[in-house]
């Protein structure tokens, strides 16, 4: 543990961390939710609306091997919904990808 | 071993302290726990890595620094400087010990060797330290045996010495012992295929001294279901659920809700403030917001001619 207040600190962190292009802000949301049997399904909401969630969607189901779809709702706009439990599969791609930081992801459900 | 220590990274000493994420709640406080003990016994940790080789786990870089600039001193530079202050002689003398016998424990405590010195030649030196090698570990023998001679104390001992005296005054104290939050685990048993219950729903509401309804409303959301409390006070939900997930759940729910930010006590209180909710810390005074319990977006999981039967 380093003491904090001799830690030089850079006052223009912030400045220089928005200057890169990062389309994605806010938190995206992973869930789960239980369908019947042991059947579960994987939302994911509040992708950046200016990434192509066609798009996304179309490599997800590929590389996961489930189907998925684009879900437009009025008050959470494009959600991603997967088949199956892929909250893992997507946390790994959305940061492989580079279209989230993996502070930006954040995993609910059990 | 300079060298090594050299290339270590701060972030190397990061990573070590997140793996301790055991299973327990307590786990979330030990961390915070485990922090403030790091505080302690600092320099004396610092000492121990850079006699180890392997060990490049190293938390205290400033002290570091400023020993290594001392490196190029020798032993008749010791005896000038050691008119300065205390701490300042202290450091030099250990690192040129060092300097001239890489295998030179340096974990010995510095005054000791310093007293020493003024008697002893060098080579008397290693073999003390030798000796002393495994006895650092132990705080309180060390203690023990400056506080009866009647030399100088050095900083380190007196600082030892300040946390022990904090620690023995209050014990429940963050900065003392690991302190343990023990939870009882939560009871769940399915209820027919489709539904289960939490039995022990309200105890645990009782014990992390929260409102049913607000724990209520974290498991329903971060589930994605719907339940509620019946006559036994028992919490039923909707969906096969076992205890490891919700003890999952839960654990967040505690991270989030119930342990405070900064100390990460679970002494806290839990208070709505302008349609915010604040956490207040009891042990350290913080206070804190926590954010709202959203569900967001829920799928349509049922039938959905069974939906339309029912709005139309």
């Amino acid at each position: 543990m380093s003491i904090q207040n001799l830690n030089t600190f850079d006052p223009f962190a912030d400045a220089s961390k928005g200057a890169d292009d990062d389309v994605q802000d806010g938190l995206v949301h992973i869930r789960i939710q239980q369908r019947n049997g042991r059947k579960t399904l994987t939302t994911v909401q509040g992708l950046s609306s200016d990434y192509d969630l066609k798009k996304i969607v179309r490599a997800c189901k590929k590389e996961f091997a489930c189907n998925g779809t684009v879900i437009e709702h009025p008050e959470y706009g494009e959600v991603l919904q997967l088949q199956g439990d892929q909250r893992e599969n997507i946390c790994q791609w959305l940061t492989k990808a580079g279209l989230a930081k993996p502070d930006q992801l954040k995993v609910h459900g059990f | 071993m300079a060298e090594d220590d050299a290339i270590f990274d701060p972030s190397l000493k990061k990573k070590k302290k997140k793996k301790k994420t055991a299973f327990d709640i307590e786990a979330a406080l030990a961390e915070g726990g485990n922090d403030a003990q790091d505080a302690a016994p600092e320099p004396d940790t610092a000492k121990e890595d850079e006699q180890d080789d392997a060990n490049v786990d190293i938390d205290l870089d400033f002290t570091k620094k400023k020993k290594k600039k001392k490196k190029p001193f020798t032993a008749e530079d010791l005896d000038a400087v050691a008119g300065e202050g205390k701490d300042e002689g202290n450091e030099g003398g250990n690192q040129d010990e060092g300097a001239l016998d890489d295998n030179f424990d340096l974990e010995v405590d510095f005054s000791k060797t310093k007293k020493k010195k003024k008697k002893k030649n060098l080579g008397d030196l290693i073999a003390e330290a030798d000796e002393k090698h495994e006895d650092k570990e132990n705080v309180d023998e060390n203690s023990a045996v400056w506080m009866t001679s009647d030399r100088d104390y050095t900083y380190d001992e007196l600082l030892k010495r300040a946390f022990e005296i904090m620690r023995d005054k209050n014990p429940d104290m963050a900065a003392g012992k690991k302190q343990k939050f023990v939870m009882r685990p939560p009871q769940v048993v399915r209820i027919g295929t489709k539904k289960s219950s939490f039995a022990n729903f309200t105890e645990i509401c009782k014990m992390l001294h929260r409102q049913p309804k607000h724990l209520l409303d974290f498991l329903l959301a971060e589930l994605g279901t719907s339940g509620s409390v019946d006559g036994n006070s028992q919490l039923i939900i909707k969906g096969r659920f076992q205890q490891k997930q919700i003890e999952n759940v839960l654990r967040r729910y505690i991270k989030e809700y119930v342990t405070c930010h900064t100390c990460r006590s679970p002494d806290t209180i839990l208070q709505k403030d302008t349609r915010l909710f604040f956490l207040q810390c009891e042990t350290c005074g913080s206070r804190c917001s926590v954010a709202s319990i959203k569900s967001g977006f829920q799928a349509v999981t049922s039938k959905r001619a069974a939906i339309r039967a029912k709005t139309a």
